[in-house]
């Protein structure tokens, strides 16, 4: 740290500028590998165990046995179902409201922040006070949502919205997309306004129209955050098992549990952690594929860099 | 500016080095007692035996303040300090798990009764019968012939003392009743054919009106187990371990339990309904019947006008005429494995049983006492507000039936039990089907457990009156 | 003509995108607070719902109070939120900057690594922790949150931050050598107030993260007077009872906090954002 002696030492300036990086980065590093690699290789480790949380001195290895459990269970192509639809809807709406939003926002007008600290503040709630707002708005008997579709002749009689099978996934998946816009938006207008007015002034030369101008101009150059922001969001909303939890439990009969809030279950209703572990290890194992063929799809020639 | 932030920056630099300093640390015990199969570490050892650590699986601001109270006295009498630790109830049986495979159980733990098979094989709860020994006959009937009796029996010991009794009963909107002109006498009784016609009476969706508040989530099968029960005389399993709750008598009853949903007797968003939501529609107003404990008896006198509500007793067996119920402890005291003083923890449950702390406490949560000296309290007798339930228990008629099995049946009861007959509620299964896929998941448990413990006798129902 | 034409069109095609978006998120947010402000036998009347409290009252908000002991969970959730987001901070400047500025073996690895993080279940964490933070003595401390919410907000955060010093020209950098300053005083006197809205984008991600986090809440914690807010709000949903009016009054103030502090920062976040979005 003291530049007077590294003059003197051409050697230490060589060690130090070498291990300089590290300096920056260990901390950090050191922290999560230790905190995330630790759960990492136990949980592994525990998918193929009998590990059972109630009979903790009874632990020992049964292969395959945790994998052959889950895959065997009459409910598991349900829950797949359930994860992708609810991933893919959410991550597709969040990301047409977003980016809509963010398009609207890109110019300025009078009194653009405002507006913008009121769209984006779903951004700023708790996940558990978003499902219950939710839980209570589509209240079979007491919701308000309802209320106003009976007030506006779209149905004449309530729903029941969380008791259905179909339906009470898709109130998870609205409140999903309801607290995940303000993200797609700010980070989508934020790649907005980065892109020079030159470009455009050169494009309007050149006689290009609007959606011309969208598609050759615009997309490009947010596509690298947007195939981050989609990226991100998958991961997220996919290991995200809190809503579930809080709107429906997974019910009626697990049609809105998703894999990770039926780990979550498992792992403490059943408190079969190894049967948890393997589970996470295939959310993992399918995370992993989903990144990579992303990545390569999305002609996103940095892998592993997001 | 700059100077805040190169603070800032310093303060990190020691925050950074403190934090991986104090991983390694856990790292390396990590490391040392997984090799020591999962041995206590000593770090507990070092807390002192005059302090005590209390859970409270049911907390509430009432709960809290009682708690606290007693354990001041109990500090002023015995210099023992007391914790009051909590957990939502929800939550309850997730946390203590945690708690007890880290080894870090408190001292003494309310229980629910459903939760000891589990806690025994895990060795979460220890036998307290040497420490009850002489004391047994301070307590109540209901307490030594009825709960001690059939831990006993499913577990070979005793491992918990009640902190009241509750029985159950059938909660019924009086005002909407008497509209719909219905005589309703809890003294002469009633059978499960009078209690579903009530339930279709009370019924009126037009002025959003259910007749039920039914249990479609966690723990949908317990009310309904019991009705199976009155088909069986009371048992779940006969001498040889095999399940008696799927005969043909028993499938009819459990379509017909089930209609009531199917009916449309109870609202359709209740598919997925657990406890609380089943009590807060009633006392609500959107239903007009609950069956339930008499806890939810301090619940309705706090949010119901008098006029309002009603208990009937549990309804009769339309085969023997006996009125199956329940009788439970809500939260038993117990003292963890991995307490370090037991004579300490006993000593607090002993002070919390006291006649006079158990009478206090029993009529803030809505319980029958559990002692001899306090049993005949004014609160308690036939004219007062838990006439109906201290009536069923010194009914000749009253049995108690078996429970699920003495095997862990938790993640059955998180899981299968309910979701089974939410697919059958759903059209995506027969009733025959839902219903035997439970039953016959229960009977592999029971007779795999009857394989490992040769010995086990298998309990039946159990009558107070001699 | 047809341009001006055009304009109008695309202006109130903007209106129209802009008025729906508002409506879709402020009538929840409307709809909680009006509940928050409902009587409570006028929030449970299943035969008339009301869009507008017939009678104001503030009961909820009172019996919150008397319910809960607000003030230690606020005190709790302000101090671990705090801790965790200076930290965080702290540390995604360490490793942003380090990230950025280098080229060293094992960098591709590690940005994998960080991408990896991501894609572990919390829960699969949260229990080998709580194991690990029991062993230490750890548990029911706003310590072992703290922790694990640094932990959980700064992957995101190292990688948001090492986008905007990526944004930032070397050549700034440059020219504080030349003056003779060293890499630390670069840093923290140049560099760092250029950085300013970024700064504040990550402090707002890991502030709002940590603040509203329930399931570790839940489960590192024992005892009530460690609660942070989610967890005592949670434990409104009683065994008997779920108290909507006191639920929502609770979420408000909830939302108090991190919204007051979001409707002031946005800005900055849009644009720390913004000069970290493309990457060169």
């Amino acid at each position: 740290m003291n530049p007077k002696d590294s003059r003197q030492n051409t050697q230490r300036i060589k060690m130090k500028t070498m291990l300089e990086p590290y300096l920056f980065i260990l901390p950090v590093f050191i922290l999560l590998l230790f905190m995330f690699g630790y759960p990492l290789i136990n949980s592994i480790i525990m998918a193929f165990e009998n590990y059972k949380l109630s009979n903790i001195n009874d632990i020992y290895f049964n292969n395959f046995e945790n994998f052959k459990k889950l895959f065997g269970d009459s409910d598991f192509l349900l829950l797949i179902k359930n994860s992708l639809v609810y991933v893919v809807l959410s991550v597709a709406g969040q990301f047409l409201f977003g980016l809509v939003l963010a398009l609207a926002l890109k110019q300025d007008f009078k009194g653009r922040g405002i507006y913008q600290s009121i769209v984006f503040l779903p951004w700023a709630f708790s996940t558990f006070v978003i499902g219950l707002i939710f839980r209570w708005a589509f209240n079979g008997e007491y919701g308000v949502v309802n209320d106003v579709l009976i007030r506006l002749g779209i149905i004449d009689k309530g729903i029941a919205w969380l008791g259905t099978p179909g339906l009470s996934l898709a109130v998870i998946i609205i409140a999903m997309i309801w607290m995940g816009i303000p993200f797609f938006g700010i980070m989508i207008l934020a790649a907005l306004q980065s892109i020079p007015e030159e470009v455009y002034e050169a494009a309007d030369m050149d006689g290009c129209g609007m959606w011309q101008k969208f598609w050759l101009l615009t997309i490009p150059y947010i596509k690298p955050t947007i195939i981050i922001t989609i990226l991100l969001r998958t991961i997220w909303i996919f290991n995200s098992f809190d809503l579930v939890v809080i709107v429906t439990g997974g019910g009626p009969a697990n049609y809105s549990q998703t894999l990770p809030s039926y780990m979550y279950t498992k792992a403490f209703s059943g408190y079969d952690f190894g049967l948890a572990g393997a589970l996470g290890t295939l959310l993992m194992v399918i995370l992993g594929l989903y990144a990579v063929i992303f990545l390569k799809l999305s002609n996103y020639d940095k892998a592993g860099d997001f | 500016m700059k100077k805040k932030l190169l603070l800032v920056f310093l303060a990190a630099i020691m925050g950074v080095s403190s934090l991986t300093g104090c991983g390694k640390k856990e790292g390396g015990n990590t490391a040392a007692s997984a090799s020591a199969g999962n041995a206590k570490t000593e770090a507990k050892s070092s807390k002192s035996g005059d302090s005590l650590r209390f859970l409270d699986v049911s907390p509430s601001e009432t709960r809290q303040r009682y708690y606290e109270e007693t354990f001041k006295k109990f500090k002023e009498e015995t210099g023992i300090s007391v914790t009051y630790e909590s957990v939502p109830w929800d939550d309850a049986a997730d946390k203590i798990t945690v708690l007890g495979a880290s080894h870090q159980l408190p001292d003494v733990m309310t229980t629910w009764s459903g939760w000891l098979g589990q806690y025994t094989q895990a060795g979460w709860v220890i036998p307290l019968s040497d420490y009850i020994g002489e004391t047994r006959s301070e307590y109540t009937e209901a307490v030594n012939k009825l709960l001690w009796k059939s831990e006993e029996e499913r577990y070979g010991k005793i491992y918990t003392v009640p902190d009241g009794i509750m029985v159950k009963g059938v909660f019924v909107r009086k005002d909407w009743a008497e509209e719909a002109d219905i005589k309703l006498d809890p003294q002469a009784g009633w059978t499960y054919d009078d209690y579903f016609s009530l339930v279709a009476k009370l019924t009126d969706s037009t002025q959003k009106r259910y007749g039920v508040s039914y249990r479609g989530a966690r723990g949908a099968l317990d009310p309904l187990l019991t009705y199976l029960q009155g088909f069986t005389g009371g048992n779940t399993y006969d001498a040889e371990g095999n399940i008696l709750i799927n005969s043909p008598e028993c499938q009819e009853a459990f379509k017909k339990w089930t209609d009531i949903y199917l009916n449309g007797y109870a609202p359709e968003d209740s598919i997925n309904w657990g406890f609380t939501e089943m009590v807060d529609n009633f006392t609500g107003g959107l239903t007009g019947t609950l069956i339930n404990d008499s806890e939810v008896a301090a619940t309705c006198l706090a949010n119901m006008e008098a006029s309002q509500w009603m208990v009937m007793p549990m309804p009769k067996s339309t085969v023997d005429n006996k009125i199956y119920n329940t009788i439970n402890a809500p939260y038993s005291y117990s003292i963890s494995g991995d307490c370090k003083n037991p004579d300490n923890a006993w000593k607090l449950i002993e002070f919390m049983n006291r006649p006079n702390n158990n009478i206090e406490y029993c009529k803030l949560t809505g319980l029958i006492p559990i002692k001899k000296d306090v049993e005949n309290d004014p609160t308690y007798g036939l004219d007062g507000p838990y006439a109906t339930f201290v009536q069923q228990l010194n009914d000749p008629n009253l049995a108690v039936p078996t429970t699920f099995g003495p095997f862990d049946y938790t993640d059955l009861h998180q899981g299968m039990f309910h979701e089974e007959i939410q697919k059958y509620l759903l059209g995506k299964e027969d009733a025959n089907k839902a219903l035997s896929t439970i039953t016959d998941e229960l009977q592999t448990r029971m007779k795999k457990y009857l394989a490992d413990n040769p010995d086990a006798k298998i309990e039946t129902a159990s009558v107070l009156s001699k | 003509m047809t341009i001006t034409k055009k304009k109008r069109l695309v202006n109130i095609v903007r209106f129209f995108v802009l008025g729906f978006n508002f409506l879709i998120v402020i009538l929840p947010i409307y709809w909680m607070v009006i509940t928050s402000l409902k009587t409570n036998p006028e929030i449970i009347n299943a035969q008339k719902i009301t869009y507008f409290p017939e009678v104001f009252t503030l009961e909820n908000y009172i019996s919150l109070f008397n319910m809960l002991d607000y003030s230690s969970y606020l005190y709790n959730s302000t101090i671990v939120t705090m801790l965790t987001s200076i930290c965080v901070v702290i540390l995604s400047i360490l490793g942003g900057y380090g990230l950025a500025r280098f080229k060293f073996k094992g960098k591709e690895g590690m940005l994998l690594f960080f991408l990896i993080t991501q894609m572990i279940p919390s829960i699969l964490v949260i229990i080998p922790l709580y194991i690990m933070f029991s062993k230490a003595g750890l548990i029911n401390t706003r310590f072992s949150l703290f922790v694990f919410y640094m932990i959980t907000n700064l992957p995101f955060c190292v990688i948001t931050m090492r986008s905007f010093f990526e944004r930032i020209p070397y050549v700034l950098e440059e020219a504080a050598y030349v003056d003779g300053c060293n890499k630390v005083q670069t840093l923290t006197k140049i560099i760092l107030p250029v950085m300013f809205p970024g700064i504040v984008a990550v402090f707002v991600f890991a502030f709002i993260g940590a603040w509203n986090e329930l399931i570790a809440g839940t489960i590192f914690i024992n005892t009530p007077d460690m609660w942070t807010i989610p967890v005592g709000l949670k434990s409104l949903i009683g065994k008997y009872n779920v108290q909507w009016g006191a639920l929502m009054a609770g979420g408000v103030l909830a939302l108090l906090p991190t919204g007051i502090m979001f409707i002031f920062v946005q800005k900055y976040v849009v644009e720390g954002l913004t000069s970290g979005a493309v990457k060169g």
